[in-house]
């Protein structure tokens, strides 16, 4: 009994701390847009401000009860994600089920929440969501390809499909896969803008065109599930890459210095880019990351 | 009685003669008259095979007392018999469905319809006893000549043409085996089939070779090789349906038989059997694609006719003991199917002036019964499980894999398709499409659907549990490749 | 007497008696076809492994018993048969031609047992071809442009079952024997041209079945017009006769250097999939996408199969079993529809969650599982695939896989969107939950998908059987199947199946019930035509409706490859043909003097010519 109880405080402080560091992420990104607009922008810690008024508000409404569901799906992919990732590369804190998963069950696990947001943006009826939905889901055909294209080729290169192993042959080897396959890196990074869905992929949510697509009708509790659950998984995303590619971290710090240099990358590409057409931004990831996931893959084989 | 095998000959010669007199006596009796004499033919068949196949003998029956080789002798042997008992059970299924055919018809063309059919089941009859190559040749004639009349019947103009081809091309079938006989009889001296098979070995090659050339076109034109084949579409669609029915049952399979005879056991050019797979193999591909494209649904049934006997020619060219076997099934599976395929077409398309398939829109509902008839031998002459066809087309192909004659297999395969296109084209139009043609239909009498339903057990039945028949056909082929047994039974006779 | 010969006579016989049944009594027409299979289901389930037939039919020696692989597939065909009849007793109601239908239906069914007892090869195809004339006579039941359809799969099933016979007569004359036991053992003696020839004479006959490119042309029109009920079944069980044939096929029949088939076939799978998945995204129609998505599963299936190793071809069995499970519950979901509604096509059918929710969660959970998504069975299924694709280097292959499955996810949507979700129009307000009859299969198959995401040992358990006769060693541990919840590969990475469900339901609960108390009270449900609108009020008769061109972006970005369909092909071949054949029959002008010509042009080329044929 005692050791359950450790797992779920344990799940519970990965949790918090996924939270924590999601927030802030998201303000600086706003900060580092702001000054770059040359604007003041708000404060760094404006995203839990947001999301404690969005619980605080009262939702008056619903849609039926698939709608209800659909910010739980969302959060339910990222918690259970969350889980599955190693945070730090040694020691038992914040491993959860890290032994459990491998990497493909990872790329399938973060599919089931936007998924579920689906659903229920479906059940409410909104057009625009709609929209967004169909433009969410065609996009993802879009980056997905250049993403599995690196994901298999470092499965192949080091020859194992689970997080874990990945970081310790990282460490063994003493380089990053970073290094050993850039042309993956490549792929993947370029695979990243899409998955982040800032401009210029940010078609799915554009605002002054579909009321931001998918979470229109989503209020109050909802959308503060929602914002929870988009900046947990947002931690995911980036701690996935620095296990596979970078070489995981072994301590805290280095675990926020090196996801924080990573999210720089599509925040500072989106800033300055505009917004491409669906089609566009499909085709977009099928041209050049798919040419470099391709290379990778070659590389990988021959290794 | 002694019942021996004159009576095939002489019962419905007799009966043809003397209809018209009875006629007089009581108008039924023409209708009635051919119908016992094809009963009794049909038991005396039954025993004739039993005994045939128990003591493993062949009945010779010698005319007139003169002993063979100097007369004309019957034989019935597992082969002859068999052919000839299929001819004596189909002839009489048909005439079970004719009783009452268009009984609008008046008196003086039924008669004449009845000594016709006679005289026709005469001549098929005597053409596969038969053991005197010119004997062979009357017979083919006597077939011949009811068979012209037979498709000009009905006194219209198509029927006429139809009739004059069959009569031109027909002529010149007879001219042809005619002069074959002729030179054939100035190099052996004899005209008794035995006697020539020992003999035609030392013929001088050349002159071997110009006789066989002139029987194989001569009984070509009677058994339907491509190109020879022009009188049948016209023949086959102009003739009353029953009389279809017999022509595709059993007048083609006699001109088959002779055909058969000739390459098998008179002479011993083992090279014509090639050609006689190249020549069936043409046949088939150019008829069953033809068929394809037919509107009228007796002239599609003829062209599908003319691709199964292409069939039963390649089966006969392999040669093996096997393909044979295949081959012999088939022209059994062959008669009964397309009998019955005919026989329900009749009714299908009766009012219909045209005949079209088109006019057969939606008949299903309208005439169950006979379009289900009609379904089932479409199933069955396609090859499909678990009717008859299938066993024949598999005995078949697996008698050309032994041969490792694979381009055969295909193309027979490819055939195949072709023939399930055309004719599930015609049954989902007899079933799925919605009935817009004003053509009356006509139900088909008792007596009509009787005897269709006979051959349709018949094709189920074998389909189901083939093993009834193949025993019979087992021996048939055995028989049709041993010559010298032929040669030895005929001539044995003589020599006592 | 013999239990086989039990389950034919009974399955073969009551579909004769259905048959007249429905004649004279058709209000008993129901019962007695569910009755009917609950007694095939109890033969077969209680049949001994080792019951074996042996008879001699027209000279040939036939053999019939269930091996291990053929009673994995026979667990699919009666247990979906069951619940196909089962579901079409509430579906046909009302339709005519009843007796014809069941007779056909049941015929189909019996044929395909009778297809998995074949262990020779002569039986196999007696009971092939019977299941393709009865499912012929389905296909062409209703619908619009009934001869297209019918044509079209009666040309292609024929094609491979003579190709398939073909095959068989060739083994024959080599072997000498029908037996699938001798000719296995055997095969290897032919020379390699020939064994070449026959496998992919085979594997165009099962090929057929299974809808791989370049034979699938057939299965949308095929799959979407007939009764939902026979669908069902069609591509749940008929199309895994396929499979089974393709397993027999690859693994006994080609020799293991042989890897350029298993490749070749393994591409070819995976075109499949890609190009039927993105048909199927595109498709208004929600039968039709399901039949596009069929075939694209299907490659799946195949692509795992021909991977060769022990954890493919268990991902292609696995997904097999799983395909069948949630494909029958997607297709009796629209029937359900079709049935209550009146239309499948998405474009005007939408908002049938509340009037029709157990449905829509049969919908919801085959759809998940179809997708591959955990914790349900069909990530089971796809991790299998992925994992053994990997291990043995076909890099590719897994991102054709990957490709397809992700297009997979915006179908999967669609149908979701199309049917039961987006705006509630009024004249939908009425229609009502589909009847028990057709609910209780629905819902029992999406049991077994949950079930089989947790605990997949109960149906990796057969599906170990079925290899052993296919070749393949046990590798999983003989321990009891509810106790197989972690998946291995062979680098030995893993995946603990019970911890996934745990956090998932976990989480889901927990998440579930924060959102749900909070501020329960004062919640009220409003209807969607209640949304926002940037400020505009929406009036009743407002179309806020999203459901034309759904995804046409998506549409636009692959044109290229929709461009030009095999169909067309097929299509133009065919006319070809016609005019070919056209020109031959002018051979026959009807002209009488010219037939003599022909007579005489033939004689006197014979005398010329033909010398060689006569002897001299």
């Amino acid at each position: 009994m005692n050791t359950i109880l450790i797992e779920i405080l344990g799940a519970i402080a990965t949790i918090l701390l996924a939270f924590t560091v999601g927030m802030l992420y998201g303000g600086a990104r706003r900060k580092v847009i702001a000054r770059i607009q040359n604007r003041v922008g708000p404060p760094i810690y404006q995203n839990f401000i947001d999301v404690v008024k969005l619980y605080s508000k009262e939702t008056s409404i619903h849609h039926g009860w698939i709608q209800h569901m659909g910010p739980v799906f969302a959060i339910t992919a990222s918690i259970t994600s969350l889980m599955f990732v190693p945070i730090l590369t040694s020691g038992n804190w914040f491993s959860n089920l890290n032994f459990s998963g491998d990497l493909i069950f990872l790329i399938y696990m973060m599919v089931f929440g936007s998924l579920g947001m689906a659903l229920g943006a479906g059940q409410t009826g909104n057009p625009n969501s709609a929209i967004g939905v169909s433009r969410g889901l065609s996009q993802m055909v879009g980056y997905e390809i250049p993403f599995v294209m690196s994901m298999v080729a470092l499965m192949t290169q080091f020859h194992t499909t689970s997080i874990t192993g990945m970081i310790e042959l990282q460490a063994q080897s003493e380089s990053w896969m970073m290094f050993s396959n850039p042309f993956a890196f490549i792929a993947a990074i370029m695979a990243m803008l899409g998955m982040f869905h800032y401009a210029p992929f940010d078609i799915v949510h554009a605002p002054a065109e579909v009321a931001s697509g998918p979470v229109s009708e989503f209020g109050g509790k909802y959308l503060g599930m929602m914002m929870t659950s988009g900046s947990i998984f947002a931690f995911v995303k980036l701690t996935l890459f620095v296990d596979v590619f970078m070489g995981g971290a072994s301590n805290l710090i280095e675990l926020v210095i090196k996801t924080f240099a990573l999210y720089m990358i599509p925040v500072l590409y989106g800033v300055i880019n505009p917004r491409y057409r669906t089609e566009q931004a499909i085709t977009y990831f099928w041209k050049w990351p798919a040419f470099f996931g391709l290379i990778g893959l070659v590389w990988a084989a021959f290794y | 009685m002694v019942i021996s095998p004159v009576h095939y000959i002489a019962l419905p010669l007799m009966a043809a003669f003397l209809i018209p007199l009875f006629g007089k006596l009581n108008k039924n009796l023409v209708r009635l008259i051919p119908g016992l004499v094809l009963l009794y033919l049909s038991y005396i068949s039954v025993i004739l095979m039993t005994q045939v196949i128990t003591k493993d003998t062949t009945i010779i029956e010698i005319i007139a007392g003169w002993s063979p080789p100097w007369g004309i002798n019957l034989v019935f042997s597992p082969f002859t018999g068999f052919l000839v008992s299929l001819f004596s059970f189909l002839g009489f299924i048909i005439w079970i469905y004719t009783y009452n055919f268009k009984p609008e018809v008046d008196y003086a063309q039924t008669q004449k319809f009845y000594v016709l059919f006679m005289m026709l089941i005469t001549g098929a009859i005597g053409v596969v006893l038969t053991g005197d190559i010119f004997n062979l040749f009357v017979f083919l004639e006597i077939t011949a000549i009811s068979a012209y009349s037979l498709t000009a019947f009905y006194r219209e103009r198509d029927g006429a043409e139809a009739a004059f081809k069959y009569l031109l091309i027909g002529s010149f079938a007879s001219f042809l085996i005619l002069l074959a006989i002729l030179i054939l009889y100035t190099q052996v001296g004899t005209l008794n089939m035995a006697e020539i098979a020992q003999r035609v070995p030392d013929m001088n090659p050349y002159m071997k070779g110009v006789i066989l050339i002139l029987f194989f076109v001569g009984f070509g034109i009677e058994a339907e090789m491509f190109p020879l084949n022009g009188w049948v579409p016209d023949v086959y669609t102009q003739a009353p349906g029953p009389i279809g029915a017999i022509f595709a049952g059993i007048v083609v399979k006699a001109g088959v038989y002779a055909l058969i005879r000739i390459i098998f056991t008179l002479f011993d050019v083992v090279e014509v059997l090639q050609l006689l797979v190249v020549m069936g193999l043409i046949t088939m591909a150019v008829a069953e694609v033809i068929a394809m494209r037919q509107g009228r649904l007796k002239r599609m049934l003829a062209y599908s006719s003319i691709g199964q006997m292409g069939l039963v020619l390649v089966a006969f060219g392999i040669g093996t003991h096997e393909a044979v076997f295949a081959a012999i099934f088939l022209m059994f599976n062959h008669a009964i199917i397309k009998g019955m395929l005919f026989l329900s077409a009749t009714y299908l398309v009766y009012h219909s002036k045209e005949k079209n398939i088109s006019d057969l829109d939606g008949i299903g509902k309208l005439m169950p019964f006979t379009a289900f008839l009609f379904a089932l031998g479409s199933l069955a002459i396609v090859g499909l499980p678990p009717f008859a066809g299938f066993w024949s087309k598999l005995y078949i192909l697996m008698a050309a894999a032994d041969a490792r004659l694979i381009a055969v297999i295909a193309i027979i395969l490819v055939v195949s398709v072709i023939e399930i296109v055309y004719y599930f084209r015609v049954l989902h139009r007899i079933y799925f499409k919605e009935r817009i043609s004003t053509v009356e239909i006509k139900i088909p009498s008792f007596n009509a659907k009787f005897a269709m339903l006979i051959l349709a057990l018949v094709i189920v039945i074998i389909g189901v549990y083939p093993d009834l028949i193949s025993g019979l056909i087992e021996r048939a082929a055995t028989d049709l490749l041993d010559k010298q047994h032929y040669i030895q039974s005929v001539l044995s006779v003589g020599r006592n | 007497m013999n239990s086989l010969i039990i389950i034919l006579i009974l399955v073969f016989g009551g579909a004769i008696i259905s048959f007249v049944l429905n004649k004279f009594l058709p209000i008993l027409l129901n019962s007695f076809v569910v009755l009917i299979m609950l007694a095939v289901s109890y033969f077969f389930f209680s049949i001994d492994a080792a019951v074996q037939l042996n008879f001699e039919i027209g000279g040939f020696h036939l053999q019939w018993g269930f091996t291990s692989a053929g009673y994995l597939f026979g667990i699919i065909v009666v247990v979906l048969g069951f619940l196909t009849l089962l579901y079409s007793t509430a579906y046909m109601n009302g339709k005519d031609n009843l007796g014809y239908f069941y007779m056909n239906f049941l015929f189909s069914i019996g044929a395909m047992l009778g297809i998995l007892m074949s262990r020779d090869l002569i039986s196999l195809f007696f009971f092939w071809e019977i299941m393709t004339w009865s499912s012929y006579l389905i296909v062409i039941y209703s619908g619009k442009d009934v001869d297209r359809r019918g044509l079209k799969y009666m040309i292609f099933s024929a094609i491979g079952a003579y190709s398939m016979l073909m095959a068989i007569v060739i083994v024959y004359s080599f072997i000498g024997s029908f037996l699938l036991e001798d000719i296995f053992t055997s095969i290897y003696a032919i020379g390699f041209g020939y064994q070449l020839a026959i496998a992919i004479l085979l594997m165009i006959g099962f090929g057929v079945k299974t809808a791989i490119m370049p034979v699938h042309v057939w299965a949308p029109e095929a799959y979407a017009g007939s009764p939902m009920s026979f669908t069902a079944l069609f591509s749940g069980a008929l199309s895994k006769m396929g499979v089974f044939g393709f397993a027999l096929v690859l693994f006994n029949l080609v020799s293991t250097q042989n890897w350029l088939i298993n490749e070749v076939v393994a591409w070819l799978a995976a075109i499949t999939a890609v190009l039927a998945t993105f048909y199927a995204v595109i498709q208004t129609d929600a039968k039709k996408l399901l039949a596009y998505s069929s075939i694209a599963q299907l490659g799946y299936i195949i692509i795992g199969l021909a991977s060769g190793t022990y954890l493919g071809v268990m991902a292609g069995l696995f997904l097999a079993v799983l395909h069948a499970v949630f494909k029958a519950t997607l297709f009796m979901a629209v029937g359900a529809v079709e049935r209550q509604v009146g239309t499948t096509d998405m474009t005007k059918v939408t908002g049938l969650i509340r009037r029709m929710p157990l449905t829509f969660i049969a919908t919801l959970i085959s759809i998940i599982t179809l997708a591959g998504i955990p914790p349900l069975g069909g990530f089971v299924g796809k991790w299998m695939l992925y994992e053994a694709l990997i291990t043995s280097d076909h890099y590719y292959l897994v991102i054709m896989v990957f490709l397809s499955s992700t297009a997979a996810f915006l179908y999967s949507y669609r149908i979701l969107f199309g049917m039961f979700l987006g705006q509630e129009e009024p004249e939908y307000a009425n229609v009502k939950e589909a009847p028990l009859a057709m609910l209780i299969p629905m819902l029992v198959l999406s049991a077994i998908s949950v079930f089989a995401g947790t605990f997949p040992g109960f149906i990796i358990e057969p599906i170990q059987k079925a290899m052993l006769v296919l070749g393949f060693e046990n590798r999983i541990p003989n321990i009891e199947w509810y106790q197989l919840s972690v998946l291995f590969n062979s680098w030995g990475d893993k995946v603990v199946l019970q911890n996934i469900m745990i956090s998932v339901m976990g989480v889901f609960l927990v998440g579930l019930a924060f959102i749900t108390i909070k501020g329960y009270k004062n919640q009220r449900y409003v209807s969607t035509k209640d949304i926002s609108s940037s400020g505009e009020v929406i009036q009743p008769e407002d179309n806020m409706t999203f459901q034309m061109d759904f995804y046409k972006p998506f549409e636009r970005a692959i044109w290229p490859l929709l461009k030009r369909k095999i169909d067309d092909y097929y299509t133009d071949f065919g006319k070809g043909l016609e005019a070919l054949f056209d020109f031959i029959r002018r051979f026959y002008s009807g002209n009488g003097q010219l037939y003599a010509i022909y007579v005489m042009a033939f004689l006197v080329l014979l005398l010329i010519a033909g010398t060689k044929y006569f002897g001299f």
